[in-house]
C-alpha cells in the first residue's frame, strides 16, 4: 500500500478494537453467503401493514397522495411549456424547432427522455 | 459550500465519561457524530462505502465516506461504485451500515474494547420496525452500546429552532432530504405522524435530473459531468422560481433578463493549432521537387523511344535489304527458297510487314499516320462484295459479303453519332453563349433565375425521393415497429402493395376467400416485392442531370452558394469538418437552473405521481385531527423550512406563495427557513441528548432482549422533557 494512501488512512481497517463482534467474524472471508438483506419493498411487505389499525401512521400510509391539480406538461427537451405532443417518439415539445430535433434524436436518446419522467418502454 | 466533511481522528475521546451520550444524525447524504451537548459535530462525512480493489495488491478494501479522489488512483473502483446502506430513506443494508459507523466511531477515537456511551441516533419518520430493529441489533451486539434513543431529524431541527425561537411549539416543519420530503405538524412540541406526508423526492433526484439533462445535452462531455460536480453545479447554481411558467417564458422570449440568468460553465480547452498556409518557398521548392522529378520521367520517356526509333530503323533497313536482295532473284522457286530461309511465306508477306513497321516508324516519331484517307481510299474495295448480287458468289464469298454488310453499317452508324455529337456540341455551345450574354446583360437577374430554377428542381427532386422512401430514413430510426406511424403517408410502393393486397381480397367473389386456390393467384407477391426503382421512366434522370449543371454553374459565379444547403442531411454533416470552438466545450446551464429543483414542487417532471411540498403542506392540514379549533391557522403561521434541499434561493416565496394558494383567503402565512437547514437536525439532538431526562427516553439491551420487536414498534420518543 501506499505511503499516502497509509497517511490518509484511506482503508478502513478489518480490526476494530471497540467492536465486539469483528467484520471479518460476521461475514468470513470467501463464503458464499448470497444476498442477506431485504429491499425496502420486501421490508414493507414484511411488516404487514394491512393488518394495522387504520389511523396508526406507518411509513407506507403517510406518504402523500398524488397531486391535485393536473400535472405540468413542460418540452422534454427544453422545459418550456409544451402544448404539443409527438405520437411518434411520445415526447412533448414546444415548438417547431425543439420538434425538429426530437425527429432526428436517435432512439435511445428519445427513450432516456421518456425514462427522466418514468414513460420509456421497459424491456423485460 | 454547504457540504463539508471532516474525517480527523479526535483525540479527546477518553475524557469523556461512560454516561456522555454520543449523538449520531445518520442522514442519507451525510453521516455525522459528535457529543451531546457540543454545537458542533465532530466528524462529518458523506454516508457512502466503497469496495476498490488495490491495483498492485489486488486486495479489496473498504473506503467510507469521500476521500480525495487522487488518492483512489491505487485504486480499481470500476467493479463497484459508492454504494448507499440507504434506499429512500430507509436503512436496509446493515453490512454497509456497520462499516459506515466503524469509521465513525473510530474517527471519533474510539479505543476502548467497547463503545460504552449511550446512544443517540436519527432514523426517518415511521422507520420500518425491521430497519429499527436491525440498527438497534447492530449497535447493541457489535459495539456493545449500553443504551440506544431513536429520534427524527425534522424534529430534532424543529426543536432547535423552537428553542431559538424561530417557530413556535404548535407549527409545521417541511424538510426536503436527500431522498425525501416530509411535512411534519407539531402540536406543542410533539410531532404528529398521524397528520405528516412523505414525498420520495429530495436532492438526489434534483441532482440526477439535472445530470441526466445535462448529459442528454452535451453527449460529448458526459465524463466532465460527475456526480460530484453536478451536485456542485446544482449548489451553486440552481434556485426556485417564483412562477415556474412565467420564468420559462422569460427564456422562450430569450429576453436580456434570460441571458443574465443563464449560467455558463467553461470547461478546459484550448485550440487546436491552426494550420499554416504553406510559403511562398515551401511552394517553389515543392514545384521545383516535382519540376525535377517530371523532367526525369520526360528523359526517360525519350530515351525509350529513342531506342525504339533506333530498333524500327534497324527493321525498316533489313526489310529493304531483304527486298532489294529479292529485286536480283529471278527465279520463283528460289525466291521462295529464300524467303523460307528468311522466315517469310511470300512477297506479299514482306512488303505489308515493310509498311507496318514504316508506319510504326512514323508513329513512333509522331508524325501524322495518314490512316483516315487510307480508310477512305480503301472504302470502296474493303467492301467490294456488296454490290454483287448474292447469286453470283461463292458460299464463302457470300460470308465474306455478310462480314462487310455488317462492317459498312456499323462503321457508318459510328460516323453519323459522331456527326450528331458533333452538333449538339455545337449547339451546347450556342446556348451557353446565349446564356453568357444574358448574363452580361443583366448578371444580377441571371443569378436570380438560376437560384430559383435551382431551389425549383432540388424541390422537385427531393419530393420525389421522399414520396417513394416515405422520408423514413431522414427522420432517423425511431419507427420501432417499422411500419408506418399515424397521419404519415404510404409511399408509392407502400400503395401499390396496398391496391394489390385490396384487389386480391375484393376483386372476385365476393364473401368468400377463393385466394391461393389458383396458382396464379401467388405471382402477385412477385408483384408486391417487385423492386419499385426499376420503373423510374428518364424523365428524373434528365431532371437531375439539369439539376447538376445548374449547381456546377452556380458554383461557378456565385460564390455564396452551397449545393444543398436548404436539406437537413448535409446541415447535420457540416460540423464534422468544423474545427472545435471555445463554445464547443461551454456547459450552458439556462431553464435547468430552476427547472430541475422545481421537481420538489412538482414531482410529475421525473414521472413521481405524488403531490409537491406546497401541495403537501394541505395534504398535511387536512389530516390533522379536526377538533382544535383554530388549529390550522396556528400551523401556517410556524412554518419551518429545514433540510439540505430547501437551500436553493426563494424556497421560502415559492412556499408562501403556493400555501396561499390552499388556504382560505387572510390566512396568517408564515415561513421561516431554519437557521442552519443542514445542521440544525445534530444540533437539536445534541442538546436533546444532553438534557438531564435523555436517559429516560433511551432503552437498554435488556429491554430489547426482554421485550421484544413488537415493544420496539410502540416505542416512541418523547421530544418535550
Amino acid at each position: 500500500m501506499e505511503r499516502e494512501v497509509l497517511e490518509a488512512e484511506l482503508v478502513l481497517p478489518t480490526h476494530m478494537k471497540f467492536k465486539k463482534i469483528q467484520m471479518y467474524d460476521k461475514y468470513p472471508k470467501g463464503q458464499a453467503r448470497g444476498r442477506h438483506w431485504k429491499h425496502l419493498k420486501q421490508i414493507i411487505q414484511a411488516e404487514n401493514y394491512e393488518n394495522y389499525p387504520p389511523h396508526l401512521p406507518t411509513y407506507v400510509n403517510i406518504e402523500t397522495p398524488p397531486s391535485m391539480h393536473p400535472g405540468k406538461k413542460i418540452c422534454d427537451i427544453t422545459g418550456f411549456e409544451a402544448p404539443y405532443f409527438d405520437p411518434r417518439t411520445k415526447l412533448r415539445y414546444a415548438n417547431t424547432e425543439v420538434f425538429k430535433t426530437i425527429r432526428s434524436l436517435p432512439n435511445d436518446h428519445v427513450q432516456r427522455y421518456l425514462a427522466l419522467r418514468n414513460a420509456a418502454v421497459v424491456l423485460r | 459550500m454547504p457540504f463539508i466533511s471532516k474525517i480527523e481522528r479526535q483525540l479527546d475521546y477518553g475524557s469523556f465519561n461512560s454516561s456522555h451520550p454520543i449523538v449520531i444524525d445518520n442522514g442519507a447524504s451525510y453521516f455525522r457524530i459528535g457529543w451531546a451537548g457540543e454545537n458542533e459535530p465532530r466528524v462529518i462525512f458523506r454516508n457512502i462505502v466503497q469496495r476498490p480493489r488495490h491495483k498492485t495488491t489486488g486486495e479489496t478494501v473498504t473506503v467510507v465516506g469521500d476521500h480525495n479522489p487522487v488518492l483512489l488512483k491505487y485504486f480499481d473502483c470500476t467493479r463497484s461504485g459508492p454504494r448507499s446502506a440507504f434506499e429512500s430513506n430507509v436503512v436496509y443494508q446493515f453490512e454497509i451500515m456497520e462499516y459506515i459507523l466503524d469509521f465513525g466511531f473510530d474517527r471519533l477515537g474510539a479505543d476502548q474494547s467497547q463503545i460504552d456511551h449511550p446512544i443517540l441516533i436519527t432514523e426517518c419518520a415511521c422507520n420500518p420496525v425491521q430497519s429499527r430493529g436491525k440498527m438497534a441489533e447492530l449497535l447493541f451486539e457489535s459495539y456493545g452500546v449500553p443504551s440506544v434513543a431513536f429520534g427524527v431529524d425534522a424534529a430534532f431541527s424543529y426543536k432547535y429552532n423552537q428553542q431559538l425561537g424561530i417557530c413556535n411549539d404548535t407549527g409545521l416543519a417541511i424538510t426536503s432530504g436527500f431522498t425525501t420530503s416530509h411535512v411534519i405538524p407539531f402540536i406543542n412540541g410533539e410531532p404528529v405522524y398521524e397528520a405528516c406526508c412523505r414525498t420520495n423526492v429530495g436532492g438526489y433526484h434534483v441532482t440526477d435530473y439535472l445530470k441526466q439533462l445535462l448529459s442528454l445535452k452535451y453527449p460529448h462531455h458526459i465524463s466532465k459531468l460527475t456526480w460530484e460536480r453536478v451536485e456542485e453545479l446544482k449548489m451553486e447554481h440552481c434556485y426556485i422560481a417564483a412562477d415556474y411558467a412565467s420564468e420559462v417564458q422569460l427564456f422562450q422570449r430569450g429576453d436580456k433578463e434570460a441571458e443574465e440568468k443563464t449560467r455558463c460553465w467553461q470547461l478546459p480547452w484550448s485550440p487546436s493549432p491552426v494550420e499554416e498556409p504553406p510559403s511562398e518557398e515551401e511552394i517553389a521548392r515543392k514545384a521545383a521537387l516535382k519540376e525535377k522529378q517530371s523532367q526525369r520521367l520526360r528523359e526517360m520517356a525519350e530515351a525509350k523511344r529513342s531506342s525504339k526509333i533506333n530498333e524500327l530503323e534497324n527493321e525498316l533497313k533489313g526489310l529493304e535489304f531483304l527486298l532489294e536482295e529479292l529485286k536480283d532473284i529471278e527465279e520463283e522457286d528460289e525466291i521462295v527458297l529464300f524467303l523460307a530461309s528468311r522466315g517469310y511465306a511470300s512477297k506479299r508477306e514482306v512488303e505489308s510487314a515493310f509498311a507496318k513497321v514504316t508506319q510504326s516508324l512514323r508513329k513512333a516519331k509522331g508524325e501524322q499516320v495518314p490512316s483516315e484517307e487510307k480508310v477512305d481510299i480503301s472504302a470502296a474495295e474493303k467492301y467490294y462484295l456488296i454490290d454483287i448480287p448474292d447469286d453470283e458468289l461463292s458460299a464463302e464469298q457470300l460470308k465474306e459479303k455478310r462480314r462487310q454488310v455488317f462492317l459498312k453499317s456499323t462503321t457508318e452508324a459510328r460516323q453519323r453519332a459522331k456527326q450528331r455529337r458533333l452538333e449538339e456540341e455545337l449547339e451546347k455551345e450556342k446556348e451557353k453563349k446565349l446564356e453568357e450574354q444574358k448574363r452580361m446583360e443583366n448578371p444580377e437577374r441571371y443569378l436570380e433565375q438560376l437560384r430559383a430554377k435551382y431551389k425549383e428542381l432540388s424541390e422537385k427532386l427531393e419530393q420525389r425521393k421522399r414520396l417513394k422512401t416515405n422520408g423514413n430514413n431522414a427522420n432517423g430510426n425511431n419507427n420501432v415497429s417499422g411500419g408506418v406511424g399515424r397521419g404519415e403517408r404510404l409511399n408509392a410502393a407502400q400503395r401499390e402493395r396496398m391496391r394489390l393486397l385490396t384487389t386480391a381480397a375484393f376483386d372476385r367473389g365476393k364473401g368468400e376467400d377463393t385466394f391461393g386456390q389458383r396458382d396464379e393467384d401467388w405471382q402477385l407477391y412477385k408483384l408486391m416485392s417487385r423492386d419499385n426503382d426499376d420503373d423510374d421512366d428518364d424523365k428524373p434522370d434528365h431532371d437531375e442531370t439539369e439539376l447538376a449543371r445548374i449547381s456546377s454553374r452556380l458554383r461557378e459565379i456565385d460564390p455564396t452558394f452551397f449545393p444543398g444547403s436548404e436539406s437537413g442531411a448535409s446541415a447535420s454533416e457540416t460540423p464534422r469538418f468544423r474545427p472545435l470552438t471555445k463554445e464547443d466545450f461551454q456547459i450552458i446551464l439556462g431553464v435547468e437552473r430552476f427547472r430541475c429543483p422545481e421537481v420538489l414542487f412538482n414531482p410529475n417532471f421525473i414521472g413521481i405521481d405524488q403531490s409537491g411540498l406546497d401541495e403537501m403542506v394541505g395534504v398535511s392540514l387536512r389530516r390533522l385531527p379536526s377538533w382544535v379549533q383554530g388549529l390550522e391557522d396556528k400551523m401556517t403561521s410556524s412554518i419551518l423550512v429545514t433540510g439540505g434541499s430547501c437551500l436553493y434561493a426563494g424556497v421560502a416565496e415559492r412556499l408562501e406563495a403556493g400555501i396561499r394558494m390552499i388556504r382560505p383567503c387572510g390566512t396568517p402565512i408564515k415561513v421561516v427557513r431554519a437557521t442552519d437547514p443542514i445542521m440544525d437536525a445534530w444540533r437539536g439532538a445534541s442538546v436533546y441528548a444532553a438534557a438531564m431526562q435523555f436517559p429516560e427516553q433511551t432503552f437498554s439491551r435488556t429491554d430489547y432482549y426482554e421485550k421484544g420487536e413488537d415493544w420496539l414498534r410502540r416505542y416512541k420518543f418523547k421530544y418535550t422533557i
